[in-house]
């Protein structure tokens, strides 16, 4: 019997901890989530002009990819990258995550700012270029230690294509300037 | 007092940090790296150090000597992007690169669509991408040569300056059906396409009709567009009968060019026939003897 009870308030305490994981993940993808701050821009896209639809599906995914980058290159981890990546772009931030666990080190992106201009769509409108000027804190930590903390502008040259239910980055190529 | 002191101490350790002890760590970045070109990045002063490089696709620590020069491999520089090195010994500093991509290398052009009706402005398009041979987007002005052929024909040649990165072309589809080959160029690079061209909507549909022991026979002439290309065998045309017991309608499919029905009415009959959005001739058939 009180092997039994001593049961119960295990399995008790594993369904709190649980919950309590859960709600962590939750409030720390929220909180990465509400850190992104994107502006977008469609005035300038050619030859074809941007719907509506599409413009919030943009929005959406660039914003998405952003937090899980942040996510995958804070935690080393690659889970994040399965969904809002493909080819190249999907193939480095992989290699970037496994050497980082390789090498101990990992990188965070705080306060993250984006302000991306669409600059050319596709006649048929199966690919999209935008160039993003990015701000963000990057912080660079070998074995916990922080080694570069820094405030950063990055331009960056993004091709996104439409996939099945949501629009990937292909692309993600940072330049000097536009 | 005390506190003041501390200060003070602070202040001077930070002076005697940028004057001595960093100055003992200085190192300086490549100013311009092309992707997958070896590069150096040399040091200043003297005592072990650590060195990391974190890039697009590349995080890598080692340890060096001070006054030695890191080479970067190949291997390190094949992304195109931003990168960062920090050398830490006491205190660590860091600068930054960027690498940019090789030449071309490949095409990447996506043509649309597959399957194209003849005559139509603006019905075929395109779009080019340079790659280099680790897959960045070459974004310096490049000139693509679009080219259209049907056969052994050209129909349109366009030379387009990059954008960005990309290259676009808009173009009337060709007036025969059959094979389009719509090509890319830059300098020796090319990727090539096939559109296939069909034949537009039916032009003139014109219709025989002769009674025959259990009703009407009719039938089209051979079904042609416009641009008198023979119009796929499957198209539906739809023959419509009318007499003064009512109407009644068939849908025949072409076959071999033509679309053939055969239709129930005994009494004095007018037929007609459309296809798509194009009417046909009416043909009168008398009653039945």
């Amino acid at each position: 019997m009180h092997m039994f009870n001593h049961l119960a308030r295990f399995r008790s305490s594993c369904s709190v901890a649980a919950f309590a994981l859960c709600l962590g993940v939750s409030l720390n993808l929220h909180a990465a989530d509400s850190a992104v701050q994107v502006q977008l821009n469609f005035k300038k896209a050619s030859p074809r002009g941007v719907e509506e639809l599409t413009e919030r599906a943009i929005l959406r995914d660039y914003r998405f990819a952003w937090t899980s980058i942040a996510q995958a290159l804070e935690f080393n981890t690659l889970d994040p990258l399965e969904g809002p990546f493909a080819g190249d772009a999907k193939r480095w931030l992989k290699q970037s995550v496994l050497s980082q666990q390789q090498a101990g080190l990992n990188q965070k992106y705080v306060d993250q700012t984006h302000y991306v201009e669409a600059v050319f769509y596709a006649p048929e409108g199966d690919v999209m270029e935008l160039h993003d000027t990015a701000e963000y804190q990057l912080q660079v930590s070998d074995g916990g230690k922080v080694i570069h903390d820094d405030h950063a502008v990055v331009h960056y040259v993004v091709l996104m294509t439409p996939a099945a239910d949501r629009w990937v980055i292909r692309l993600l190529q940072a330049v000097p300037q536009f | 007092m005390q506190r003041l002191l501390q200060v003070c101490v602070r202040v001077l350790l930070g002076v005697a940090c940028l004057v001595g002890f960093c100055r003992a760590q200085d190192f300086q970045v490549p100013a311009a790296v092309s992707a997958g070109d070896e590069a150096d990045i040399s040091t200043a002063g003297s005592g072990k150090a650590t060195f990391h490089l974190i890039g697009p696709g590349v995080s890598r620590k080692s340890e060096l000597n001070l006054g030695e020069s890191i080479h970067l491999q190949a291997q390190d520089t094949r992304t195109a992007g931003d990168y960062l090195a920090i050398v830490c010994s006491s205190t660590c500093r860091s600068g930054g690169f960027y690498v940019s991509a090789a030449k071309p290398a490949t095409l990447t052009f996506l043509v649309h669509p597959s399957r194209v009706p003849v005559a139509q402005s603006d019905a075929v398009s395109g779009v080019a991408l340079p790659f280099d041979q680790f897959h960045n987007l070459v974004l310096r002005p490049l000139t693509v040569n679009f080219q259209l052929t049907a056969g052994n024909v050209s129909l349109s040649s366009r030379p387009v300056l990059t954008q960005n990165g990309a290259a676009w072309f808009r173009a009337l589809s060709g007036k025969s059906a059959g094979l389009l080959q719509v090509t890319a160029a830059v300098d020796d690079l090319s990727a090539r396409r096939a559109v296939q061209q069909v034949a537009s909507d039916p032009c003139n549909l014109r219709i025989t009709g002769q009674r025959t022991k259990v009703g009407i026979t009719v039938q089209t002439e051979p079904v042609r567009d416009c641009a008198g290309n023979p119009v796929p065998d499957g198209t539906i045309v739809t023959f419509t009968a009318t007499s003064t017991n009512g109407k009644s309608s068939v849908d025949a499919p072409i076959k071999r060019g033509i679309a053939q029905a055969q239709m129930l009415a005994s009494g004095a009959t007018s037929i007609s026939a459309a296809s798509g959005v194009v009417m046909g001739n009416e043909v009168r058939v008398g009653a039945q003897q």
